[in-house]
């Protein structure tokens, strides 16, 4: 099992190596089809690989044409089967952040609790790999406030780490009636403002924690990025007046949360290479915007 | 000590005059007394014309020269200040020296006179020198009182005295007007007979020009014995009440340039004047307190000395004003040059080096790199709720959508199953599978397929042609039986690359190992029935085995022999 798993998180590495070879590929490819369609010369550097590359040009099909980015290749698979996630805590977690796991078990679809105990963070993994789940969410706490999240992507997938801020959790509206139950359909996802090569891995992320959801579910759940900050947001809507009047009614717990790295191994591997890590002192940090605009 | 003869002491003087330059740069005792003989004979000469001062005659004797000095200031500043008035008024009013001749001519008169002055001039010195002793502001004291002096040409009555008397019981200002009004008159009568109207009246106007000079240099706090001098002059000048309107309207009315520094010809000249006019009171200047300011220095300086001494110019010039103060701050900046730095200002500081909590008195001030928490506020929810609706309006989301799956495996085959009821019967089909499983080749051959049918005969045909090619010739491969080598070596030895520490299986069969019957027993686990069994058994054996070797012994020997006797047998016949 553990040797499978070295073996494909090697045939991923090696694939994401040659993608660069690939994009060039692809892109020779494009320009002499689009020569030939226009009717123009064919660009000079081309000339020698014109040959062969018009003959790939003329076998490929809907799937081969594009390259395949290797980055998700973690979630090749991801949409075969329904996501099953395990939500622990850090140890020794206090009341307050063992209601607010108890609210995010509701939150995802197909989820479990556990308590963590004394586990070790790798046995815990392993078990989780055994037992075919597809993702791990560990919550983290500063004096009963949640302040971290870290999600994992099972076989050997990414691990996102969040720092959470702005924590309103529903056990705190002490008023039950006023917020009522919480819908447990599977929900649509809207996905704002991530529209970097970093938004778009970390959005893919996000939204492989989710199954398919069915075409009429009214329950929405939001995740909406502005400079950098991604406030989550849970709501069930309701279309009284007609099409166009959209009544929402909040429920659920309500967080920003704020990505500060990207690992591409699972939890207990500490020696994966990171994709991205955050950079708080570089001397632009301030101008830039790193997931979105 | 004796008053010194007169001819002693012109006699000193005449020698100091005629004592060579040079010789004064070394001190020598003779020189220096001829020069106090010289200075008590001066002193002596002068003392008739100061009514008071509280020397008689010089003390000289172990005086240290301050001291001589100061005694001598004592006595003649006051007159030198009256002398240099009446020398100015003289200037402006050649007239009045014609007057005075006259009275010089009379003599003891004027004499008188100018002894009442004196006395009347020595009061306010005793006021001034009351005051000075007060105030410690000699100088100005003495300024006041010669600007009284000076100003009181005409002279003092004793009612002026007394009239002083009652202003420095008044306090006001108002009372001294009232004072001023009643006064008025009694000195106008009193000048008129010195002087004439015409000189009093260009007097007063002269001397409202510069008591407007005082006024506005002197120190307010000079004190209430300078404001009643003030007044006194003011009766004597007559501001206020009486007199020639004209006059009083030229006095204030025509106040000029000229009225206050005078003639730009003669600018120098009424500066001087200032200063000496100095120790009025009213109008408050800067100057004034400046002047207070140099004036108290220069009293506290003296404060050591019993005698009030000049040593500095009590005004400074702005000029030298402005370098005092530049001084002032260069010392203070160096001061805090050479000083050891706060601990603001030294670079790295650990606790150790500063004082306790003093990090928490500083404004510290940070600057962050990182873009700050957002606050969420009632604007933010609004504007992701819009986003949201929007969207659900839209019908659209980011969910992930289902992906169709590569097939893993082949798609299962789906025969046309016939559903018509068979023909044969269960027996026949019994029969049919009989057959085939005893006889094979007599069995009917039976495919499923039209297709497998067609493929079959088409590729017995083929076959039939390629034997054909070979002259149907078969030879089918002979059977090597290999010979393969069994080592007696673990078996996983054999499969796995890497050695596995398991208990040695052998490749050899057990049967292979030993072979041997029954209950195999150890030497030692034998009984003595067992072993006797045994080696009845040995020696059987060993017998079986010695009869037959002698047996074949034998035979051979009988062969031999009878080969022999067939031999001789053969010899014989």
């Amino acid at each position: 099992m553990l040797r499978r798993n070295v073996r494909l998180r090697r045939e991923y590495l090696y694939r994401k190596s040659l993608e660069g070879k690939e994009r060039l590929r692809y892109e020779n490819k494009r320009k002499i089809a689009e020569a030939l369609q226009e009717g123009k010369p064919i660009p000079t550097e081309l000339r020698n690989v014109e040959a062969e590359l018009r003959a790939e040009i003329d076998l490929e099909d809907d799937k081969t044409a594009v390259p395949r980015s290797y980055i998700d290749d973690e979630y090749a698979t991801a949409t075969e089967k329904d996501p099953k996630i395990l939500l622990t805590t850090s140890r020794d977690p206090s009341a307050p952040l063992v209601q607010f796991v108890k609210e995010l078990k509701i939150v995802f679809p197909n989820a479990e609790r556990i308590n963590r105990g004394g586990q070790v963070i790798s046995e815990i993994i392993e078990s989780c790999r055994s037992h075919d789940f597809t993702d791990v969410i560990l919550v983290h706490e500063h004096r009963g406030v949640p302040d971290g999240m870290i999600i994992s992507h099972l076989p050997f997938g990414p691990t996102a780490y969040f720092g959470l801020l702005n924590v309103v959790t529903r056990h705190d509206i002490k008023d039950k009636k006023a917020i009522g139950t919480m819908s447990e359909a599977y929900p649509h996802l809207i996905l704002d403002n991530f529209n970097t090569k970093l938004g778009e891995r970390t959005a893919n992320i996000l939204k492989h924690l989710f199954p398919v959801p069915k075409p009429d579910t009214k329950r929405i759940l939001t995740f909406a990025n502005q400079s950098d900050y991604i406030s989550f947001r849970h709501h069930v809507y309701e279309k009284r007046g007609g099409p166009k009047s959209v009544e929402l009614r909040e429920i659920g717990p309500r967080f920003e949360m704020r990505l500060y790295q990207i690992k591409l191994g699972t939890m207990e591997q500490t020696e994966a290479q990171t994709e991205w890590v955050i950079r708080p002192y570089m001397n632009t940090t301030k101008k830039r915007k790193f997931i979105g605009d | 000590m004796g008053r010194p003869s007169e001819a002693a002491g012109m006699e000193a003087l005449h020698q100091l005059k005629s004592t060579e330059p040079p010789q004064w740069l070394a001190p020598s005792a003779s020189l220096s007394e001829s020069a106090r003989a010289a200075s008590q004979h001066l002193f002596a000469s002068l003392r008739p014309h100061v009514r008071k001062s509280p020397f008689d005659e010089l003390l000289v004797d172990n005086f240290d020269a301050e001291q001589i000095w100061q005694q001598i200031d004592l006595l003649t500043q006051p007159l030198v200040r009256s002398i240099r008035r009446r020398v100015k008024h003289w200037e402006k009013n050649p007239a009045e020296i014609e007057n005075l001749l006259p009275e010089v001519a009379d003599g003891g008169k004027k004499v008188a006179q100018g002894k009442k002055m004196e006395e009347i001039d020595d009061d306010d010195d005793d006021d001034g020198g009351d005051m000075d002793m007060d105030d410690d502001d000699d100088d100005d004291d003495e300024e006041m009182d010669v600007d009284n002096d000076g100003e009181q040409d005409g002279g003092k009555d004793e009612g002026d005295e007394s009239e002083e008397e009652e202003e420095e019981k008044s306090g006001g200002i108002e009372d001294k007007f009232l004072k001023i009004k009643e006064l008025q008159e009694h000195l106008e009568d009193e000048e008129a007979r010195h002087y004439g109207l015409d000189a009093k009246n260009k007097k007063s106007k002269k001397k409202s020009g510069s008591k407007k000079l005082e006024d506005e240099d002197d120190d307010s706090e000079e004190g209430e014995e300078d404001k009643e001098e003030d007044d006194d002059e003011d009766e004597e000048v007559d501001l206020f009440a009486g007199g020639d309107d004209e006059d009083e309207e030229d006095e204030m009315g025509n106040a000029r340039y000229e009225d206050f520094f005078g003639k730009k010809k003669g600018g120098s000249e009424p500066k001087p004047r200032f200063k000496d006019e100095l120790g009025e009171d009213s109008s408050s200047g800067e100057e004034e307190k400046e002047e207070e300011l140099s004036s108290d220095d220069d009293d506290d300086e003296e404060e050591d000395d019993d005698e009030n001494v000049n040593k500095k110019p009590k005004v400074l010039s702005t000029h030298e004003k402005e370098v005092q103060k530049i001084k002032s701050e260069i010392e203070k900046m160096e001061k805090a040059n050479l000083d050891p730095k706060t601990w603001t200002m030294q670079g790295e500081v650990t606790a150790a080096n500063r004082p306790k909590n003093s990090a928490l008195e500083v404004d510290l001030d940070f600057e962050h790199n990182v873009r700050p928490v957002p606050v969420i506020t009632e604007e933010v929810t609004q504007s992701l709720e819009e986003i949201i609706k929007k969207r659900i309006i839209e019908g659209q989301f980011d969910d992930i959508k289902r992906a169709p799956g590569l097939p893993s495996k082949a798609p299962r085959e789906l025969k046309p199953v016939d559903e018509n009821k068979s023909n044969k019967g269960l027996a026949e089909v019994y029969e049919e599978e009989f057959v085939q499983q005893t006889d094979p080749a007599a069995a009917p051959l039976s495919f499923s397929d039209e297709q497998k049918k067609e493929a079959s005969t088409l590729f017995k045909k083929l076959c039939l042609k390629l034997d054909a090619l070979s002259h149907f010739h078969f030879a089918p491969k002979p059977i090597i039986e290999d010979m393969s080598i069994q080592s007696n070596v673990p078996a996983l030895a054999m499969e796995e690359i890497a050695p596995v520490a398991v208990s040695d299986a052998a490749m050899l069969a057990p049967e292979e190992v030993f072979s041997g019957k029954g209950n195999v027993k150890a030497e030692v686990e034998l009984t003595q029935t067992e072993r006797k069994r045994r080696r009845a058994k040995k020696k059987r054996k060993f017998k079986a085995v010695e009869t037959k070797k002698m047996a074949s012994k034998k035979a051979r020997e009988d062969e031999l022999r009878k080969q022999k006797e067939a031999a001789g047998n053969g010899e014989e016949q």
